[in-house]
């Protein structure tokens, strides 16, 4: 066993230039033996969800576990719609095995006969990545389970757990309407456990080490370690493996990125925005609830002193808006409306000061009316701009923009594509 | 069958929804409209059975084109 | 069988005919102003709907007279079967049958109307729009058989219907109502000008399972238009 307890890296193990092979796989860990205990194990280890709404990931497979059905599928999310998360593409790229082996692991643990690895169509890179290593076991020898590969079209909304059901089940990456939580998603008739990448991967550890290998890492409430995609005011967006409760400063240290910012994006482009002193604080769930953020999707933009948080904010909400699925009203027209009053409010115009105005009346109209997150992310990322960069609003409202504002240079979005050209299967 | 004493509200369906607004018409004291014309429903809970706006609530249930609204029992959280 | 024929029967098959083809006109034109959203102001969008719920009872009663008084009437051969069977007529055996086949597509609009609560939305609205070909059958049905078809009130009346009834098409058409997917009425790139190559996805991999349950409708993505 070269895993040490209280070291790093953990999932990142056997980081090189090209993914580990099945036995150098099971040089650096050993092979991977199923247990009867594992979800009994994965509940003591307090493993949460790292696809950024950190639910125990025992109890979401133990009610998959109780559903009395024929065919029931394991889903591993490799979506990674986020655009400022890497952690699943690096995941894929170090070590595909140990995904695999979470996902075995659990489809032996909750009794399904089929895994499915869902890649975005546009990243080859992933693809082939996954490809290979399923290759590679199935010519070692049976699985028990079938593994397959799917590819839906990469919206940022395919990652919600709902939509990538939906498009598995019917080919169109719509998220759908959950009133009732908890609530199993089903492809057809058979229930399906979806997971992240990274999930999976603790999975992996957790089946080999066990709990308390995995909560030497961590603090209590967030035990053990996780992937950070740092980027923005970096010289390279970098993704790293921290254990839980590190300083936010020090993970930007280790990153190489500003370490006295402006401002921190946490969570994803639907998370929340903190002031730059946030960088005391441990980066963990319970102790970034009194800020309003969490950890999310692992993600970190940076944005430096020489930077425009409307402009950037103003950015990140208009790409946003452009990815709704475009099925619930307050979604689809007031998402496009929140991102024209911060455009006008960016540009410091005549318009700014009702737009600042509108921004705060219809964020608060569109809260929570979606039958998804989606909107609901967006207004957490508008409404805690507004709060952190609130001098800036009101100078920008007053027709003074700062002399950042009009390029967004720190929070990247893909290319905006035409309303034809979106595609959802 | 609803009985006296359950805590009910109205619920509605954000994809089936379609924006219609005769919710708003049959129950102005429950939802009114977004500037978009769709729905925001009060979360306050509907009176007991034979109140007018758990009346109001059923003819919006009934009234709504896409069938996007249900009268839904809350659960008591103490 | 019953041999039974008095002139009366064929003045209330005539009389009901044609004001069954006046209540669907008046039903055509309301349902469009239904899903047009019209109202909200003198008429409440809510009354409209009450309207044309009601006024389609009434419509069915008309049409069940008009049947039934020409099924009863033994002067022309039609049974009761050939009320719901098309061709099946003896006395002008396809004008007969479009009014059959009018017969049958009120049914079923009916009948799925009244499981509307047990079939998807989007099932019921698929069958609904059958209404249009409904009108469509019952003209052409009152045109080539009427007896009073080649009357001056008769043929103003008719001209007066369709013209509704295309008007209301027309209105309903391009008007653009439905579904919010595939619209957004302030678009990010509205005006923008900017112009991308367009790109034709891979075909992705077929789905796992097609369900049938799912209450999700499948939405095509629509073409853009203000909705306010």
């Amino acid at each position: 066993m070269s895993i040490a307890t209280h070291a790093l890296p953990r999932v990142l193990t056997g980081a090189g230039p090209r993914p580990l092979t099945l036995q150098q796989h099971e040089e650096f860990f050993g092979p991977a033996h199923m247990r009867r205990d594992l979800l009994d194990e994965l509940g003591r280890s307090g493993l949460t969800g790292r696809g950024g709404a950190a639910f125990p990931t025992a109890v979401k497979a133990a009610l998959l576990r109780d559903q009395h059905a024929r065919k029931k599928f394991v889903v591993v999310n490799a979506m990674e719609g986020e655009p400022a998360a890497h952690k699943d593409y690096t995941l894929a790229s170090v070590n595909p095995h140990l995904v695999l082996d979470g996902a075995l692991a659990l489809a032996g643990a909750i009794g399904a006969s089929h895994v499915a690895i869902c890649v975005a169509r546009e990243k080859t890179v992933m693809i082939n990545h996954f490809e290979r290593a399923v290759h590679e076991r199935e010519r070692r020898g049976s699985l028990g389970v079938t593994v397959e590969i799917h590819t839906p079209p990469g919206r940022y909304i395919a990652g919600e757990e709902s939509a990538l059901v939906h498009w598995l089940d019917d080919n169109e990456t719509l998220p759908q309407f959950r009133p009732e939580r908890p609530s199993i998603l089903s492809i057809g008739r058979a229930p399906v456990l979806v997971d992240n990448t990274e999930t999976h991967a603790h999975v992996g550890l957790i089946l080999r080490y066990g709990a308390d290998w995995f909560r030497s890492l961590g603090t209590n409430a967030s035990p053990g370690s996780t992937l950070v995609s740092v980027s923005g005011a970096v010289a390279r967006p970098v993704v790293l493996e921290i254990a839980l409760g590190t300083p936010i400063g020090e993970i930007l240290a280790a990153a190489g990125a500003d370490t006295s910012p402006r401002a921190l994006l946490l969570g994803g482009y639907g998370g929340t925005f903190v002031d730059g002193s946030a960088v005391s604080t441990p980066y963990a769930n319970e102790l970034l609830r009194p800020l309003g953020a969490s950890v999310g999707a692992g993600v970190i933009v940076v944005l430096p002193q020489q930077s425009c948080g409307i402009t950037e904010t103003f950015n990140i909400a208009r790409w946003m808006a452009n990815e709704s699925a475009r099925q619930c009203g307050p979604c689809a027209f007031g998402l496009p409306a929140l991102a024209e009053s911060l455009g006008h409010l960016a540009v410091g115009g005549r318009d700014a000061k009702d737009a600042l105005a509108l921004i705060r009346e219809r964020s608060a109209v569109i809260n929570g009316r979606g039958a998804c997150r989606h909107p609901d992310g967006v207004v957490r990322l508008v409404q805690s701009a507004l709060s952190v960069f609130a001098d800036d609003a009101e100078r920008h409202a007053a027709g003074r923009p700062c002399a950042y504002a009009g390029q967004s240079r720190f929070a990247s979005v893909p290319r905006l594509e035409l309303e034809h050209e979106l595609v959802w299967e | 069958m609803k009985r006296r004493n359950e805590t009910l509200i109205l619920r509605v369906d954000p994809i089936l929804c379609d924006g219609f607004g005769h919710c708003a018409e049959l129950a102005p004291e429950i939802v009114t409209l977004d500037e978009w014309g769709y729905p925001i429903i009060s979360t306050a809970p509907l009176g007991a059975a034979r109140s007018t706006s758990l009346r109001s609530a059923q003819l919006a249930v009934r009234g709504c084109p896409r069938q996007a609204l249900w009268i839904e029992k809350v659960e008591q959280r103490n | 069988m019953i041999a039974f024929t008095t002139p009366y029967l064929w003045y209330s098959s005539r009389a009901t005919g044609i004001v069954s083809l006046v209540l669907l006109t008046v039903m055509i034109v309301l349902g469009a102003l239904v899903s047009t959203r019209v109202g909200g102001r003198a008429v409440g969008r809510f009354e409209i709907n009450e309207i044309h719920r009601s006024i389609s009872m009434i419509t069915m009663l008309f049409v069940a007279v008009h049947v039934g008084t020409t099924v009863v009437d033994s002067y022309v051969p039609i049974g009761f079967f050939s009320a719901l069977v098309p061709f099946t007529s003896g006395y002008r055996r396809i004008p007969v049958a479009i009014g059959t086949l009018a017969i049958d597509l009120m049914l079923t609009v009916w009948v799925s109307s009244l499981v509307k609560d047990r079939i998807r939305n989007v099932t019921w609205r698929y069958l609904h729009w059958l209404s249009w070909a409904c009108f469509a059958a019952a003209d052409l049905h009152g045109f080539l058989v009427g007896s009073d078809a080649h009357r001056t009130w008769m043929i103003i009346l008719q001209v007066i219907c369709v013209a509704a009834v295309v008007a209301a098409a027309i209105w309903r058409i391009t008007q653009r109502p439905t579904r919010a997917a595939g619209r957004t009425a302030h678009s990010p790139l509205a005006g923008s000008g900017q112009v991308a190559p367009k790109k034709t996805p891979p075909a992705g991999p077929r789905p796992l399972a097609k369900s049938g349950g799912r209450a999700i409708p499948p939405s095509a993505p629509r073409p853009k238009g203000s909705r306010r």
